[in-house]
């Protein structure tokens, strides 16, 4: 008697086929066709299952393979789960029929061991408390600030080991080759807010005031914020790349070895360049602002220039309103440098972990540069300075 | 500095314990190296060959235990080596860790214009020197992504020479390097261990290496996680008593 398995099929010699031959005694399992990981083969596991289950006499199952069979370590896994069937059913195996590397594979993967329990928990490490990684995180970020201000003072008293060149270098990265970039937001952001200013003006005859609106918005609130974040998405995310992938590269620590340290040669000046480059964008982006104001106010609204320069310069009663923006752009320089910064010297060893900090030197740089600057409005009302 | 005593160990590792965190790498790691000496630090794959070589170029605090070079201590007990004492030591990392940012003369200067009192054209003369020194003349202009791995080792090697170091430490030579080239690399150890009397620590599981440059060497275990044997390679690979120790010189794996 044999059982086709396949009955009512197309015989393809590629496909794969399992035909069961009963013998004197003994079942032989007919193998042939592509037994590899091109096809699925849990429907001959399925069919054999079957045809197990209606065993009721303890036999021998041998292996035969046709000239055309090839096979892979899917087909070694197949081999596997069908022994795992017979043996059951109380029946045995004859393994000697296959081909020898077949046969040692299975054998091999039967008493391969695992790793070591203990083993595998130490290089996994043990696992924090969420208390202990925030008090970690808060050391750590204690840690950069005291450093970043000790070595601070020790370039103030002229014993550090930044270097000039490396200065001038960051302000032309983030000042310099960041002027194109600014120039696009700030315009369009001067434009956009006379756009929307005039319409609501008009409704009080009262469109000329569309220069102030946009010269006290720009200096005070969108010149510098805007920057800031420019600043965080370029300058900030890319400190955290660089340092980060330094340390990656063990460039940090061959910094170390030498005896100087990561924040006074790398950090110092980087976060001293956008401290200075930042006030000066804003300036800039101030005046490229009422620009974009003027374009409307002179192309839509048809005043002359003369007079929208004039309505301008009385909006700005004193030039606090310019410095306060200033003062505020200097902090969000500090804290994208610092944030930026901060993220590389702490990212981890693998390419994730680099990732996660320039993702979130950028995200914790747009935080904090909102927050200073909710601070910094309250702290100006309440002094009187508005 | 002072000339040193020659019968005097260059450095005196004595009760050493090291971990990350809450796990342990290593345990009362005592063992010297003296001067003009190779010292090979072998065993298996985790066994904490790099970690200690860390920890001896200041880049991990010991839990305890005390290191010295020529007897002064450099982890003085507070959270910070002495960077005088490590200014004495060279390190080449496993990648080279070059500067991305500079040119190999960029590189090999820095540490020279950060802590001699040369002028600039005598910097740049003795820079020039050193990388001729490990056969790169004519690389100096190149970016380290422009160098080959085997370049990038010999070009760590000038940048750990630049400040002259009394002693030099190894992270795999020879790791990553094809038998040429790792051959190449041996002889240049062997060359600046006789002209320039330097002390080497080298960090290696390369048989033939170690049997090509090491005086003396310490085996470390994972699983004791500590030093398992120490002597010259030749004696270990003949009559050590512990198996491990043959097993590893052998390559072989009955116990």
């Amino acid at each position: 008697m044999s059982t086709d398995l396949n009955s009512g099929k197309t015989i393809k010699p590629i496909r794969p086929l399992l035909k069961i031959e009963e013998g004197d005694g003994f079942y032989s399992l007919l193998f042939s066709g592509d037994w590899t990981i091109r096809h699925p083969k849990g429907d001959r596991l399925s069919e054999f299952d079957s045809f197990a289950g209606q065993l009721s006499d303890k036999n021998t199952f041998r292996f035969q393979l046709s000239d055309d069979f090839t096979w892979d370590t899917s087909f070694l896994l197949f081999i596997q789960n069908i022994e795992q069937k017979i043996s059951t059913h109380g029946a045995g195996v004859d393994f000697s029929s296959l081909p020898e590397g077949l046969a040692n594979l299975l054998e091999k993967n039967k008493s391969n061991e695992s790793l070591e329990h203990g083993r595998v928990e130490a290089l996994s490490g043990a696992e924090d408390s969420v208390f202990e990684q925030i008090l970690l995180n808060f050391l750590r970020v204690a840690e950069f600030w005291g450093k970043w201000m000790i070595f601070l003072w020790g370039l103030i008293r002229g014993k550090s080991f930044a270097r000039g060149r490396d200065f001038l270098v960051a302000c032309r990265d983030c000042g310099a080759s960041a002027l194109p970039i600014v120039t696009l937001i700030s315009y369009l952001t001067g434009l956009t807010m006379a756009f929307v200013g005039s319409v609501q003006l008009e409704k009080f005859n009262a469109t000329i005031y569309t220069a102030d609106l946009v010269c006290l918005a720009m200096v005070r609130e969108m010149g510098p914020l805007m920057v800031a974040i420019v600043m965080a998405g370029r300058t900030g995310a890319s400190f955290a790349a660089e340092i980060g992938s330094m340390k990656l590269n063990e460039e940090v620590d061959s910094l170390r070895t030498l005896g100087i340290p990561a924040i006074d040669f790398l950090v110092l000046p980087r976060t001293l360049a956008l401290f200075l480059m930042t006030p000066l964008l804003t300036l800039y982006a101030d005046i490229v602002g009422i620009m974009g104001g003027l374009t409307v106010g002179t192309q839509v609204m048809g005043f002359s220039a003369l007079h929208y320069f004039e309505q301008t310069q009385s909006a700005l009663l004193s030039m606090w309103e310019i410095y306060s923006g200033l003062w505020k752009s200097l902090a969000f320089g500090l804290i994208v440098g610092l944030v930026g910064c901060y993220k590389g010297i702490n990212s981890g060893n693998s390419s994730i972990s680099l990732g996660k900090s320039v993702t979130s030197s950028v995200v914790v740089s747009i935080t904090l540069i909102v927050i200073a600057d909710a601070l910094f409005e309250l702290a100006y009302s309440y002094l009187g300075l508005r | 500095m002072s000339a040193p005593d020659p019968s005097e160990p260059v450095i005196e590792v004595s009760d050493l314990c090291l971990s990350y965190g809450s796990s342990t790498i290593l345990k009362n790691v005592t063992f010297s190296v003296e001067q003009g000496q190779c010292l090979a630090v072998m065993g298996g794959s985790g066994c904490g060959k790099s970690t200690l070589l860390r920890s001896m170029v200041g880049l991990l605090r010991p839990r305890s235990g005390q290191i010295t070079v020529h007897g002064s201590a450099l982890w003085d007990g507070c959270h910070e080596p002495d960077w005088g004492i490590l200014r004495n030591l060279g390190v080449l990392f496993q990648s080279g860790a070059l500067w991305s940012s500079m040119n190999l003369l960029e590189n090999v200067s820095l540490p020279l214009e950060t802590f001699s009192g040369l002028s600039a054209p005598e910097i740049k003369e003795l820079a020039m020197y050193k990388i001729g020194l490990v056969g790169l003349r004519g690389a100096e202009s190149l970016y380290p992504s422009q160098l080959s791995g085997g370049m990038k080792k010999r070009a760590g090697i000038a940048r750990a020479l630049a400040l002259d170091p009394k002693v030099l430490f190894f992270d795999e030579p020879s790791a990553g390097l094809d038998p040429v080239n790792s051959r190449k690399l041996d002889e240049l150890i062997l060359d600046l261990k006789q002209n320039l009397g330097l002390t080497f620590v080298v960090v290696s599981h390369e048989i033939e290496s170690i049997f090509a440059i090491a005086d003396n060497g310490i085996f470390l275990d994972a699983n004791s996680r500590s030093i398992l044997a120490n002597g010259h390679p030749q004696t270990l690979r003949e009559n050590s008593p512990v198996s491990e120790v043959r097993n590893f010189f052998a390559r072989s794996l009955t116990d």
